[in-house]
């Protein structure tokens, strides 16, 4: 029997489930796509580091030494890297913002955005640093006090009053991005203040070419930080502008019907042209634009909760998302008429077997964070009773589109958990009802083999962080754990 | 799998590094040598109270040897203000007041025309700013020669230079009632 269904707190002592101690062997059908993914994911901090190292060197090879000879030469010397280093840090925090397939399929674009976020402050210090460092290298050098000095830089120099507008502007970005800012305004504001970050980067490319004497016409470093800066903004305008209109033109996505899975939770359907090349995505995620009136510049990152389904020839067919009414805008997407056009980027994400590592295969949902799992256990290749379904939530009712999963996993050989109860608010840390919990049951209880697979999570964050945890104790490897961030 | 990614960091931008800065001392190396010639060539240049104006100051290669002290102040040619109107001779400019350094030029006119720009003192508070000059310094001369006047463009990467070099040689315009 592939399916198991434990039953839920209240109705009687649950069961353990019967260890099952079977010997783990590898066909090792996975191995190559694994390796390729470390070695991608670890040419990004090679690349980041070296890049951040050629900044200086640029500086280092124009016998910069030489100038940091006085006091004054030594701060404006100190300035001047702080300047490099701070704007190569942008252009790095743009690339990953990029939504570069080579990042993403290495790290995914969760991670991505992670490592965005970690290096907005070092960069806004290093360009602070930059201004400051120069006001007083450059004073010292004249015998004027800095703000004399920053004064006489805005007045006199050529491109300076851009400069110190474009810090303005860094400021406000990293500043709005703070968490503790950030929680305050709603999310528009927040972004509209981050489209800002482009005008702080183009604000400040004059100086450097026209003020800074490291990339006066005829330098090959001049060559270099043009070409840096060029391919930032063309992977930008391409992966972030084209290939979206691209595809929103290619596929013609309408919605064809909005049906009610549970309260407050629906599945989009969509028709669209030549969906087969999105076919395989299962668990990825695309941002969704609907093209209603009010709605359509709200981005909406909805996993498919299903395989593109075709309906005619030429690649038509049917699309699905099944979207739960958490904030404003997704609300809205409760009463979508039919025919509203669609916008679509994407896929993002490595919530896929792109990601698979091991033949064994475990999939652990809670709530709306079921719903990607469903379309990954879709596809994902495993043999039958080499992969492990558990979805949590606090009533059946909530395990959103169950009935589908239970299908599917009949037809594959899955075996399935329901988990249903309320949280022991004595345990934080649990992922489990609060009888399964105080019963002492933990991962490897129902997925014995659990060392041996690739573990995917989807959740609310908290929740998803304890499962993380439970299965790193049950002896996972941080290469096997899949967790995708669903309620950003 | 991270200690890999972190060795190949550590090593990629070290070599990086140590590539720039060995670079770094070869351009060091060869810019005090550019900068000895350019003074020279300042120094020659000022000699020059004759107005031969194909005596090339642009160039820093062909004076490359450290001749003279190079001490180019208001050397004797200043023409003894307006008076002079489109005769010949050489004028000298504002010495002009920049953060990398001062700058000053001369001309010589003929006839009432530029016939040549010299400058007596360029930018040169850093081994950057030397390199800055001579780069720029040509290119500004045959742009004034061209315009026959201080209305050109700034050069891009020098528009330090540029402004105090043009704000110079207007006064030197002034001089010389041109």
């Amino acid at each position: 029997m592939n399916t198991q269904l434990l039953p839920s707190p209240g109705t009687g002592t649950p069961m353990r489930p019967d260890r099952r101690p079977a010997p783990v062997r590898e066909t090792g059908r996975f191995a190559g796509q694994h390796r390729g993914r470390l070695v991608r994911a670890d040419a990004l901090p090679v690349t980041a580091w070296s890049s951040l190292a050629a900044s200086v060197a640029l500086w280092l090879a124009d016998g910069g030494l030489t100038a940091a000879s006085s006091p004054a030469g030594l701060v404006t010397a100190l300035g001047i890297v702080a300047g490099l280093a701070g704007m190569d840090l942008v252009l790095l925090m743009l690339l990953l913002a990029a939504r570069i397939p080579f990042i993403d399929g290495a790290v995914g674009h969760d991670r991505a955005l992670e490592f965005h976020r970690k290096l907005g402050k070092p960069s806004l210090y290093l360009l602070l640093a930059h201004g400051l460092l120069i006001a007083v290298g450059y004073g010292m050098a004249e015998g004027l006090d800095p703000v004399s000095e920053a004064v006489a830089l805005w007045v006199l120099v050529p491109d300076m009053w851009l400069a110190f507008i474009s810090l303005a502007l860094f400021i406000a970005v990293v500043v709005t991005s703070l968490v503790a800012v950030r929680r305050r305004f709603p999310y528009e504001f927040w972004y509209a203040v981050h489209l800002l970050t482009y005008a702080a980067v183009l604000t400040s490319l004059p100086h450097q070419f026209s003020v800074g004497g490291l990339f006066a016409a005829g330098t090959w470093q001049r060559w270099y930080w043009l070409v840096i800066c060029i391919a930032t903004g063309a992977a930008l305008l391409y992966y972030r502008i084209i290939l979206p209109v691209r595809a929103t033109f290619r596929h013609q996505l309408t919605v064809e019907r909005v049906t009610s899975v549970a309260p407050g939770v629906v599945n989009i359907e969509m028709s669209g042209l030549q969906l087969g090349s999105l076919a395989g995505n299962g668990g990825r995620f695309f941002i969704w634009r609907f093209l209603a009136p009010g709605l359509w510049w709200h981005p909406h990152p909805f996993s498919l909760s299903a395989e593109p389904v075709r309906t005619g020839p030429d690649g038509q067919g049917r699309l699905r998302v099944t979207v739960r009414g958490l904030g404003r805008g997704s609300a809205q997407l409760l009463r979508l008429r039919r025919g509203t056009r669609v916008a679509i980027e994407g896929p993002y994400g490595l919530f896929s077997s792109a990601a698979r590592s091991k033949d064994r295969v475990v999939m652990i949902g809670a709530g709306i964070g079921i719903t990607p799992l469903r379309a990954l256990l879709e596809t994902t290749p495993f043999d039958p009773g080499r992969a492990t379904v558990l979805l949590r939530g606090h009533s059946s009712q909530e395990l959103y589109l169950g009935e589908e999963i239970l299908e599917l996993c009949r037809q594959r050989g899955a075996t399935l958990f329901h988990l249903t109860g309320g949280r022991d608010p004595g345990s934080p840390d649990s992922w489990l009802p609060a009888a399964e919990h105080l019963a002492g049951y933990a991962l490897a209880d129902y997925v014995p083999e659990i060392a041996h697979a690739d573990v995917y999570v989807c959740g609310p964050s908290r929740w998803a962080g304890n499962v993380l945890n439970a299965a790193r104790a049950a002896g996972v490897d941080e290469d096997q754990l899949h967790h995708e961030r669903f309620d950003w | 799998m991270r200690i890999r990614a972190a060795v190949s960091a550590a090593l990629a931008s070290a070599g990086i590094l140590l590539v720039g800065w060995q670079s770094g001392v070869h351009v060091a190396d060869t810019r005090s040598a550019v900068a000895a010639a350019a003074t020279g060539n300042q120094a020659s240049g000022a000699g020059t109270t004759d107005s031969s104006g194909t005596a090339s100051s642009g160039s820093a290669a062909s004076s490359g040897t450290t001749d003279s002290s190079g001490t180019a102040g208001a050397s004797g040619g200043a023409g003894a203000a307006g008076a002079a109107a489109k005769a010949g001779g050489t004028y000298d400019g504002d010495v002009v007041q920049t953060r990398f350094g001062t700058v000053q030029v001369q001309i010589t006119v003929k006839a009432g025309q530029i016939t040549d720009v010299t400058a007596l003192k360029l930018t040169d508070a850093e081994g950057r700013s030397v390199q800055i000059s001579n780069y720029a310094a040509p290119i500004l001369r045959s742009e004034v020669l061209q315009a026959q006047s201080a209305d050109v463009q700034t050069v891009g990467g020098a528009t330090v230079t540029s402004d105090a070099y043009l704000t110079s040689l207007q006064a030197a315009l002034d001089a010389a009632n041109l």
